[in-house]
Protein backbone atom coordinates (compact mmCIF):
# COMPACT_ATOMS: atom_id res chain seq x y z
CA UNK A 1 0.00 0.00 0.00
CA UNK A 2 1.88 3.64 -0.83
CA UNK A 3 0.82 5.89 1.84
CA UNK A 4 1.46 8.75 0.14
CA UNK A 5 -1.92 8.39 -2.41
CA UNK A 6 -3.78 7.70 1.27
CA UNK A 7 -5.04 11.12 3.28
CA UNK A 8 -6.05 10.78 7.03
CA UNK A 9 -9.14 13.15 8.09
CA UNK A 10 -7.30 15.70 10.71
CA UNK A 11 -11.38 16.06 11.88
CA UNK A 12 -12.69 12.24 12.06
CA UNK A 13 -9.33 10.33 11.02
CA UNK A 14 -11.40 8.39 8.12
CA UNK A 15 -8.57 6.93 6.01
CA UNK A 16 -9.43 7.67 2.60
CA UNK A 17 -7.84 6.72 -0.84
CA UNK A 18 -7.93 9.88 -3.56
CA UNK A 19 -7.00 10.40 -6.78
CA UNK A 20 -5.19 13.51 -7.28
CA UNK A 21 -7.98 16.29 -7.80
CA UNK A 22 -7.74 18.43 -11.06
CA UNK A 23 -6.89 22.51 -10.60
CA UNK A 24 -10.05 24.18 -9.62
CA UNK A 25 -11.80 20.71 -7.76
CA UNK A 26 -12.11 20.30 -4.03
CA UNK A 27 -11.61 17.04 -2.17
CA UNK A 28 -14.10 16.85 0.72
CA UNK A 29 -14.02 14.16 3.51
CA UNK A 30 -16.96 11.65 2.68
CA UNK A 31 -17.76 11.22 6.37
CA UNK A 32 -17.31 14.43 8.38
CA UNK A 33 -17.21 16.92 5.38
CA UNK A 34 -14.18 18.86 6.14
CA UNK A 35 -12.18 20.30 3.13
CA UNK A 36 -8.96 18.38 2.35
CA UNK A 37 -7.68 19.68 -0.84
CA UNK A 38 -8.15 22.44 -3.18
CA UNK A 39 -5.58 22.79 -5.46
CA UNK A 40 -5.49 26.23 -7.20
CA UNK A 41 -3.44 27.62 -9.80
CA UNK A 42 0.14 29.16 -9.46
CA UNK A 43 -0.41 28.58 -5.37
CA UNK A 44 2.80 29.80 -4.40
CA UNK A 45 3.58 32.83 -7.23
CA UNK A 46 0.12 34.07 -5.72
CA UNK A 47 0.88 33.41 -2.04
CA UNK A 48 4.08 35.09 -2.73
CA UNK A 49 2.40 37.95 -4.05
CA UNK A 50 -0.03 38.49 -1.29
CA UNK A 51 2.57 37.89 1.16
CA UNK A 52 4.23 40.52 -0.08
CA UNK A 53 2.18 42.90 -0.77
CA UNK A 54 0.61 42.20 2.80
CA UNK A 55 4.45 42.97 4.73
CA UNK A 56 4.39 46.41 2.58
CA UNK A 57 0.51 47.21 3.98
CA UNK A 58 1.52 46.51 7.63
CA UNK A 59 3.89 49.58 7.96
CA UNK A 60 1.32 52.05 7.42
CA UNK A 61 -1.90 49.77 9.17
CA UNK A 62 0.42 50.05 12.13
CA UNK A 63 2.45 53.50 11.65
CA UNK A 64 -0.52 55.82 10.21
CA UNK A 65 -3.44 57.00 12.61
CA UNK A 66 -6.22 54.83 12.26
CA UNK A 67 -8.78 57.02 13.89
CA UNK A 68 -8.72 60.48 15.89
CA UNK A 69 -11.31 62.20 18.12
CA UNK A 70 -11.03 65.83 19.42
CA UNK A 71 -12.86 67.15 22.43
CA UNK A 72 -12.39 70.66 24.07
CA UNK A 73 -10.22 72.11 21.37
CA UNK A 74 -7.79 68.58 21.73
CA UNK A 75 -7.57 65.77 19.30
CA UNK A 76 -6.11 62.47 20.45
CA UNK A 77 -5.56 59.88 17.46
CA UNK A 78 -5.22 56.19 18.13
CA UNK A 79 -2.77 53.75 16.34
CA UNK A 80 -2.86 50.01 17.41
CA UNK A 81 0.20 50.94 19.22
CA UNK A 82 -0.24 53.67 21.20
CA UNK A 83 -3.54 51.57 22.58
CA UNK A 84 -1.08 48.71 23.56
CA UNK A 85 0.70 51.48 25.97
CA UNK A 86 -2.27 53.09 27.12
CA UNK A 87 -3.21 49.94 28.23
CA UNK A 88 0.52 49.20 30.22
CA UNK A 89 0.06 50.16 33.63
CA UNK A 90 0.53 48.81 36.62
CA UNK A 91 -2.26 46.19 36.95
CA UNK A 92 -3.62 46.16 33.22
CA UNK A 93 -0.06 44.29 31.42
CA UNK A 94 -1.45 41.57 30.87
CA UNK A 95 -4.10 42.42 28.63
CA UNK A 96 -1.63 44.78 26.94
CA UNK A 97 0.48 41.80 25.99
CA UNK A 98 -2.25 39.92 24.74
CA UNK A 99 -3.54 43.31 22.19
CA UNK A 100 0.17 43.30 21.06
CA UNK A 101 0.45 39.80 20.18
CA UNK A 102 -2.50 38.92 18.48
CA UNK A 103 -3.07 42.04 16.60
CA UNK A 104 0.65 42.98 15.98
CA UNK A 105 2.72 40.31 16.56
CA UNK A 106 1.20 37.42 15.17
CA UNK A 107 -0.25 38.89 12.01
CA UNK A 108 3.46 40.49 11.42
CA UNK A 109 4.88 36.99 12.18
CA UNK A 110 2.45 35.65 9.73
CA UNK A 111 2.70 37.46 7.13
CA UNK A 112 6.72 37.21 7.54
CA UNK A 113 7.11 33.29 7.86
CA UNK A 114 4.29 33.39 4.69
CA UNK A 115 6.56 35.70 2.51
CA UNK A 116 9.81 33.95 4.01
CA UNK A 117 7.99 30.35 2.99
CA UNK A 118 6.50 31.35 -0.54
CA UNK A 119 9.83 33.10 -1.02
CA UNK A 120 11.79 30.18 -0.70
CA UNK A 121 9.73 27.86 -2.84
CA UNK A 122 9.04 30.11 -5.90
CA UNK A 123 12.62 30.59 -6.27
CA UNK A 124 13.40 27.16 -5.29
CA UNK A 125 15.74 27.63 -2.34
CA UNK A 126 16.31 24.70 0.11
CA UNK A 127 16.59 26.07 3.59
CA UNK A 128 16.91 23.98 6.70
CA UNK A 129 14.28 26.06 8.91
CA UNK A 130 11.52 25.72 5.67
CA UNK A 131 10.04 23.05 8.02
CA UNK A 132 10.12 25.52 11.03
CA UNK A 133 8.73 28.10 9.24
CA UNK A 134 5.10 26.43 8.41
CA UNK A 135 4.92 24.32 11.59
CA UNK A 136 5.00 27.69 13.49
CA UNK A 137 2.82 29.81 10.50
CA UNK A 138 -0.01 25.99 11.30
CA UNK A 139 -0.47 27.60 14.88
CA UNK A 140 -0.76 31.17 14.18
CA UNK A 141 -3.61 31.28 11.99
CA UNK A 142 -6.03 31.36 14.93
CA UNK A 143 -4.59 34.15 17.10
CA UNK A 144 -4.46 36.39 14.14
CA UNK A 145 -7.38 38.65 14.47
CA UNK A 146 -7.22 41.51 12.54
CA UNK A 147 -10.73 41.14 11.71
CA UNK A 148 -11.76 41.13 15.55
CA UNK A 149 -10.17 44.27 15.79
CA UNK A 150 -11.48 46.29 12.61
CA UNK A 151 -15.18 45.01 14.36
CA UNK A 152 -13.99 46.83 17.89
CA UNK A 153 -13.16 49.87 15.86
CA UNK A 154 -16.27 50.23 14.66
CA UNK A 155 -18.25 49.55 17.55
CA UNK A 156 -15.20 52.02 18.93
CA UNK A 157 -16.52 54.81 16.70
CA UNK A 158 -20.01 54.39 17.16
CA UNK A 159 -20.01 54.81 20.91
CA UNK A 160 -17.82 57.72 20.06
CA UNK A 161 -19.70 59.24 17.73
CA UNK A 162 -22.09 60.64 19.96
CA UNK A 163 -19.61 62.25 22.12
CA UNK A 164 -17.59 64.08 19.23
CA UNK A 165 -16.84 64.12 15.61
CA UNK A 166 -14.02 61.44 14.48
CA UNK A 167 -11.16 61.72 11.68
CA UNK A 168 -10.38 58.42 10.05
CA UNK A 169 -6.87 58.45 9.13
CA UNK A 170 -4.80 56.79 6.11
CA UNK A 171 -4.49 54.20 8.46
CA UNK A 172 -7.36 52.73 8.63
CA UNK A 173 -7.48 52.16 5.04
CA UNK A 174 -4.18 50.37 4.81
CA UNK A 175 -5.85 48.16 8.07
CA UNK A 176 -8.86 47.10 5.84
CA UNK A 177 -6.43 46.24 2.82
CA UNK A 178 -3.94 44.21 5.16
CA UNK A 179 -7.33 42.37 6.25
CA UNK A 180 -8.57 41.88 3.32
CA UNK A 181 -4.93 40.78 1.93
CA UNK A 182 -4.54 38.72 5.05
CA UNK A 183 -7.97 36.73 5.04
CA UNK A 184 -6.97 36.05 1.04
CA UNK A 185 -3.57 34.40 2.22
CA UNK A 186 -5.69 31.89 4.76
CA UNK A 187 -8.03 30.89 1.57
CA UNK A 188 -4.99 30.97 -0.92
CA UNK A 189 -2.85 28.77 1.02
CA UNK A 190 -2.07 25.10 0.04
CA UNK A 191 -0.52 23.72 3.18
CA UNK A 192 -0.85 19.99 1.44
CA UNK A 193 1.16 21.47 -1.92
CA UNK A 194 3.38 23.56 0.12
CA UNK A 195 4.26 20.24 2.40
CA UNK A 196 5.18 18.56 -1.06
CA UNK A 197 7.12 20.95 -2.31
CA UNK A 198 9.25 21.58 0.79
CA UNK A 199 9.98 17.44 1.03
CA UNK A 200 11.11 17.89 -2.59
CA UNK A 201 13.37 20.70 -2.11
CA UNK A 202 14.86 18.96 0.96
CA UNK A 203 15.50 15.91 -1.13
CA UNK A 204 16.99 17.60 -4.12
CA UNK A 205 19.58 19.49 -1.91
CA UNK A 206 20.56 16.12 0.19
CA UNK A 207 21.05 14.46 -3.30
CA UNK A 208 23.04 18.11 -4.60
CA UNK A 209 25.58 17.32 -1.36
CA UNK B 1 -11.65 2.54 -3.36
CA UNK B 2 -13.26 3.79 -0.26
CA UNK B 3 -11.97 2.65 3.14
CA UNK B 4 -14.34 2.99 5.72
CA UNK B 5 -12.44 2.85 8.62
CA UNK B 6 -10.81 5.02 10.84
CA UNK B 7 -7.00 5.73 9.77
CA UNK B 8 -5.24 4.34 13.27
CA UNK B 9 -7.29 1.00 13.22
CA UNK B 10 -5.08 0.62 9.77
CA UNK B 11 -2.19 1.27 11.99
CA UNK B 12 -1.61 4.92 10.57
CA UNK B 13 -1.07 8.02 12.04
CA UNK B 14 -1.46 11.59 10.52
CA UNK B 15 1.15 14.01 11.44
CA UNK B 16 -0.57 16.45 13.32
CA UNK B 17 1.61 19.62 11.98
CA UNK B 18 2.24 18.26 8.34
CA UNK B 19 -0.04 15.78 7.54
CA UNK B 20 1.90 13.18 6.78
CA UNK B 21 0.32 9.28 7.22
CA UNK B 22 3.26 6.91 8.65
CA UNK B 23 2.88 3.26 8.66
CA UNK B 24 3.04 3.64 13.15
CA UNK B 25 4.94 0.52 12.83
CA UNK B 26 7.99 -0.02 14.57
CA UNK B 27 6.69 2.68 17.23
CA UNK B 28 8.34 5.54 15.14
CA UNK B 29 8.49 9.05 17.37
CA UNK B 30 8.76 11.69 15.30
CA UNK B 31 7.30 12.43 11.44
CA UNK B 32 9.93 11.58 8.75
CA UNK B 33 8.72 14.72 6.90
CA UNK B 34 8.33 17.53 9.59
CA UNK B 35 10.19 15.92 12.59
CA UNK B 36 7.13 16.63 14.90
CA UNK B 37 6.32 14.61 17.30
CA UNK B 38 4.06 11.68 16.38
CA UNK B 39 1.08 11.30 17.85
CA UNK B 40 -2.61 9.53 16.79
CA UNK B 41 -4.68 11.51 19.03
CA UNK B 42 -3.62 14.62 20.82
CA UNK B 43 -1.96 13.67 24.14
CA UNK B 44 -4.09 13.97 27.15
CA UNK B 45 -6.29 15.39 25.31
CA UNK B 46 -9.74 15.58 27.69
CA UNK B 47 -7.48 15.84 30.55
CA UNK B 48 -5.76 19.12 29.47
CA UNK B 49 -9.22 20.18 27.69
CA UNK B 50 -10.62 19.86 31.47
CA UNK B 51 -8.78 21.57 33.48
CA UNK B 52 -8.36 24.28 31.00
CA UNK B 53 -12.13 24.81 30.96
CA UNK B 54 -12.05 24.86 34.69
CA UNK B 55 -9.84 27.48 34.63
CA UNK B 56 -11.84 29.97 32.57
CA UNK B 57 -14.71 29.01 34.29
CA UNK B 58 -13.60 29.66 37.04
CA UNK B 59 -12.08 33.37 35.79
CA UNK B 60 -15.86 33.83 33.82
CA UNK B 61 -17.19 34.97 37.65
CA UNK B 62 -14.86 37.94 38.24
CA UNK B 63 -15.18 38.96 34.43
CA UNK B 64 -18.98 39.19 34.93
CA UNK B 65 -18.91 40.91 38.09
CA UNK B 66 -15.93 43.73 38.25
CA UNK B 67 -16.59 46.66 36.19
CA UNK B 68 -14.48 46.45 32.98
CA UNK B 69 -14.12 50.24 32.49
CA UNK B 70 -14.63 53.03 33.77
CA UNK B 71 -15.72 56.28 32.47
CA UNK B 72 -14.63 59.35 34.36
CA UNK B 73 -16.25 62.69 33.72
CA UNK B 74 -15.26 65.95 35.55
CA UNK B 75 -14.29 63.94 38.81
CA UNK B 76 -17.28 61.70 38.57
CA UNK B 77 -16.17 57.78 37.82
CA UNK B 78 -18.74 55.82 36.13
CA UNK B 79 -18.45 52.46 36.39
CA UNK B 80 -19.69 49.70 34.18
CA UNK B 81 -19.85 45.91 33.78
CA UNK B 82 -19.89 44.28 30.34
CA UNK B 83 -23.33 43.55 31.03
CA UNK B 84 -24.01 47.31 32.26
CA UNK B 85 -22.28 48.42 29.16
CA UNK B 86 -24.34 46.31 26.76
CA UNK B 87 -27.19 47.87 28.88
CA UNK B 88 -26.67 51.37 28.29
CA UNK B 89 -25.66 50.92 24.63
CA UNK B 90 -29.12 49.80 24.28
CA UNK B 91 -30.92 52.33 26.30
CA UNK B 92 -28.80 55.12 24.59
CA UNK B 93 -30.60 53.64 21.07
CA UNK B 94 -27.59 51.97 19.87
CA UNK B 95 -29.72 48.63 18.99
CA UNK B 96 -27.19 47.07 16.85
CA UNK B 97 -24.24 47.70 18.10
CA UNK B 98 -25.76 46.52 21.95
CA UNK B 99 -26.66 43.51 20.07
CA UNK B 100 -23.18 43.12 18.69
CA UNK B 101 -21.56 43.16 22.25
CA UNK B 102 -24.12 41.03 23.87
CA UNK B 103 -23.15 38.37 21.20
CA UNK B 104 -19.50 38.62 21.43
CA UNK B 105 -18.77 39.34 25.01
CA UNK B 106 -21.83 37.41 26.76
CA UNK B 107 -23.41 35.02 23.92
CA UNK B 108 -20.46 33.50 22.87
CA UNK B 109 -18.53 32.76 26.03
CA UNK B 110 -20.88 31.09 27.66
CA UNK B 111 -22.05 29.01 24.49
CA UNK B 112 -18.63 27.80 24.57
CA UNK B 113 -18.15 26.92 27.99
CA UNK B 114 -21.15 25.35 27.59
CA UNK B 115 -20.27 23.54 24.50
CA UNK B 116 -16.76 22.22 25.22
CA UNK B 117 -18.28 20.67 28.65
CA UNK B 118 -21.06 19.24 26.97
CA UNK B 119 -18.36 17.68 24.05
CA UNK B 120 -16.15 16.44 27.02
CA UNK B 121 -19.15 14.69 28.76
CA UNK B 122 -19.97 13.23 25.68
CA UNK B 123 -16.57 11.52 24.95
CA UNK B 124 -16.22 10.83 28.40
CA UNK B 125 -19.26 8.73 29.04
CA UNK B 126 -19.01 7.46 25.57
CA UNK B 127 -22.28 8.35 24.53
CA UNK B 128 -23.64 7.29 21.23
CA UNK B 129 -24.09 10.15 19.28
CA UNK B 130 -24.31 11.64 15.93
CA UNK B 131 -20.49 12.78 15.49
CA UNK B 132 -21.05 14.50 12.68
CA UNK B 133 -23.24 16.99 14.24
CA UNK B 134 -20.97 16.80 17.07
CA UNK B 135 -18.05 17.57 14.82
CA UNK B 136 -20.09 20.96 13.30
CA UNK B 137 -20.60 21.86 16.96
CA UNK B 138 -16.90 21.54 17.45
CA UNK B 139 -16.64 23.32 14.51
CA UNK B 140 -18.50 26.63 15.53
CA UNK B 141 -16.68 26.33 18.94
CA UNK B 142 -13.33 26.66 18.00
CA UNK B 143 -14.52 29.39 14.63
CA UNK B 144 -16.17 31.63 17.34
CA UNK B 145 -14.26 32.25 19.67
CA UNK B 146 -12.00 34.69 18.81
CA UNK B 147 -14.38 37.08 17.79
CA UNK B 148 -15.21 37.69 21.74
CA UNK B 149 -11.66 39.36 21.90
CA UNK B 150 -14.02 42.05 20.62
CA UNK B 151 -14.36 43.84 23.78
CA UNK B 152 -11.03 44.11 25.06
CA UNK B 153 -9.61 45.47 21.44
CA UNK B 154 -12.87 48.12 22.25
CA UNK B 155 -11.20 49.06 25.46
CA UNK B 156 -7.34 49.28 24.07
CA UNK B 157 -9.00 51.84 21.21
CA UNK B 158 -11.54 53.32 24.02
CA UNK B 159 -8.93 54.36 26.68
CA UNK B 160 -6.45 55.40 23.55
CA UNK B 161 -8.74 57.85 22.50
CA UNK B 162 -10.31 59.17 25.47
CA UNK B 163 -7.93 60.50 27.65
CA UNK B 164 -8.34 64.44 27.94
CA UNK B 165 -8.31 66.81 31.01
CA UNK B 166 -11.72 66.21 32.53
CA UNK B 167 -12.80 63.25 30.69
CA UNK B 168 -10.99 59.78 30.72
CA UNK B 169 -11.69 56.14 30.01
CA UNK B 170 -9.79 53.44 32.13
CA UNK B 171 -9.73 49.69 32.10
CA UNK B 172 -11.31 47.71 34.90
CA UNK B 173 -10.12 44.59 36.46
CA UNK B 174 -12.88 42.39 34.65
CA UNK B 175 -10.81 43.34 31.25
CA UNK B 176 -8.07 40.86 32.94
CA UNK B 177 -10.28 37.94 33.66
CA UNK B 178 -12.18 38.39 30.66
CA UNK B 179 -9.04 38.02 28.30
CA UNK B 180 -8.30 34.85 30.49
CA UNK B 181 -11.65 33.33 29.83
CA UNK B 182 -11.57 34.19 26.06
CA UNK B 183 -7.76 32.28 25.80
CA UNK B 184 -8.01 29.68 27.83
CA UNK B 185 -11.58 28.69 26.04
CA UNK B 186 -9.52 28.98 22.88
CA UNK B 187 -6.96 27.01 24.05
CA UNK B 188 -9.36 24.52 25.50
CA UNK B 189 -10.98 24.21 21.97
CA UNK B 190 -7.20 23.75 20.31
CA UNK B 191 -6.76 20.52 23.01
CA UNK B 192 -10.12 18.56 22.41
CA UNK B 193 -9.50 16.01 19.97
CA UNK B 194 -12.92 15.90 17.95
CA UNK B 195 -11.48 12.26 16.57
CA UNK B 196 -12.61 11.28 19.79
CA UNK B 197 -15.91 11.58 19.09
CA UNK B 198 -15.42 9.32 16.30
CA UNK B 199 -13.41 6.50 18.16
CA UNK B 200 -16.62 5.95 20.43
CA UNK B 201 -19.07 5.30 17.45
CA UNK B 202 -19.52 1.73 16.38
CA UNK B 203 -18.68 1.86 12.63
ZN1 LIG C 1 -13.45 13.57 8.11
Amino acid sequence: MNSTSYVACPECDLLINYAQPKVGEKIHCPRCDVLLLKPSKQTIERTFALSFAGFILFFPANFLPLVSISLFGNANSDIIMSGVLALFTKTMWPVAIVVFLTSIVFPFAQISLSLLISGHLYFNQPNRYLICWMRWIHHLNEWVMLEVYMLSIIVACVKLMAISPLKFGWGLYAFVALIFITTLLISNRDNHLFWQRIEQLCKDNNHAN
Amino acid sequence: MQTKTNALKQGFIRCHNCGYLTKALHQLLACPRCDSHLHARRPQSLERTTALLLSSLFMYIPANIFPIMTVNQFGTGDTHTIAGGIIELIDTGMIPIGLLVFVASILVPSLKLLGIGLLLICVHFRWKINPRRWTSLYRIIAFIGRWSMLDIFMISILVDLVHFNGVQIIAGPAAIAFSAVVILTMFAAENFDPRLLWDNQPS
